[in-house]
């Protein structure tokens, strides 16, 4: 199974991801009545026990974060997690719930309201660009410190790891988080075929 | 006819010069990964056209824009951008550009361009 993408594939999937970040960020946008700096989304593939370093070297390793992960499946199948630091997430309930202290329960629903909005309009205009369709679960929330995001029953199923990451950033509301997507080998062959489709479109 | 297309993305760009083709033919497509490259080609070729892209490296296309802006207050930009915001089309219309498209641009939005944002 060749698991390595080349760098035109690279460079569409970065495409795709920046058309679908655009859409997720307009959703957000919305929802909190404020403007949202898009940045470019990074792809990288690595191996799964490089998956937790591989987060901790992007984020602040003194904060608690609020962690969601979100599974979905189909020809693109994987995972989304979804990383807020505690003051994020609390300046995301006092925004949503016009409350200088939300409480704990606001917080979660507010993370909890926000995956939502994010994973599925992520993944759904992913998914739409490659031509494919995925079915959501339920997403999962927990509160850990910088170490503990990933579990290791989160990536017993991965060989290789496609992280599609970016950056979440409502600067004003001082509201930002980062976005990992995580596929599995199966799914990294269907979106190499995908891909490729899309690239025979536009290149000919 | 010059056009300049400007992102990041090979891709984008060969989607957006795609259309260009099917409604110029003999447009003539000069291309910039980033803002910085599109101010310098700009200046020396001055395309009648810009597409420009607004998150890139370098230079985002806010910034190339206000510098397009200020070599040539004529200069014929469209944004074509992945940041559907109204926020985002309210700030580059202010700064002069002509309109602002979601990404991805097809035969019939290209069209739509060349008929009623641009003087050609």
């Amino acid at each position: 199974m060749n698991l390595e993408f080349n760098e035109d594939q690279i460079d569409a999937l970065r495409e795709f991801m920046n058309v679908s970040i655009g859409a997720a960020t307009a959703s957000l946008a919305s929802l909190l009545g404020a403007f949202g700096t898009m940045h470019i989304p990074k792809i990288e593939i690595c191996n799964s026990h490089e998956l937790a370093g591989k987060i901790e070297s992007t984020i602040d390793l003194n904060s608690m974060y609020y962690v969601t992960k979100q599974l979905f499946t189909g020809k693109f199948g994987g995972e989304c997690i979804f990383l807020v630091s505690e003051a994020s997430a609390t300046n995301l309930g006092r925004h949503l719930y016009i409350t200088q202290n939300p409480s704990a329960d606001e917080i979660n629903d507010a993370v909890i309201e926000l995956t939502n909005i994010l994973t599925s309009t992520i993944v759904s205009r992913l998914t739409q660009e490659l031509g494919t369709q995925v079915q959501f679960f339920v997403p999962y929330l927990h509160f850990t410190d910088a170490h503990s995001i990933v579990y290791e029953g989160d990536i017993s199923e991965y060989s290789k790891i496609i992280i599609i990451s970016t950056i979440l950033d409502f600067q004003d509301q001082q509201i930002n988080g980062n976005i990992y997507i995580l596929t599995k080998d199966e799914a990294i062959e269907s979106l190499q075929v995908l891909i490729d489709e899309k690239l025979e479109e536009i290149y000919g | 006819m010059k056009v300049l297309v400007v992102d990041d993305s090979k891709i984008a760009r060969m989607s957006v010069i795609k259309s260009l083709k099917e409604i110029v033919p003999d447009a003539e497509a000069l291309q910039a990964t980033n803002g910085l490259e599109a101010l310098e080609i700009f200046q020396k070729e001055r395309p009648r056209v810009v597409f420009l892209d607004l998150t890139m490296p370098v230079m985002d296309g806010y910034e190339a824009l206000k510098r397009i802006m200020e070599i040539d207050k004529a200069a014929q930009v469209i944004v074509v951008s992945a940041d559907i915001q109204s926020e985002a089309k309210l700030r580059v219309l202010v700064a002069g550009a002509k309109n602002m498209y979601p990404k991805p641009i097809n035969h019939e939005i290209m069209k739509l361009i060349f008929e009623k944002d641009l003087l050609v």
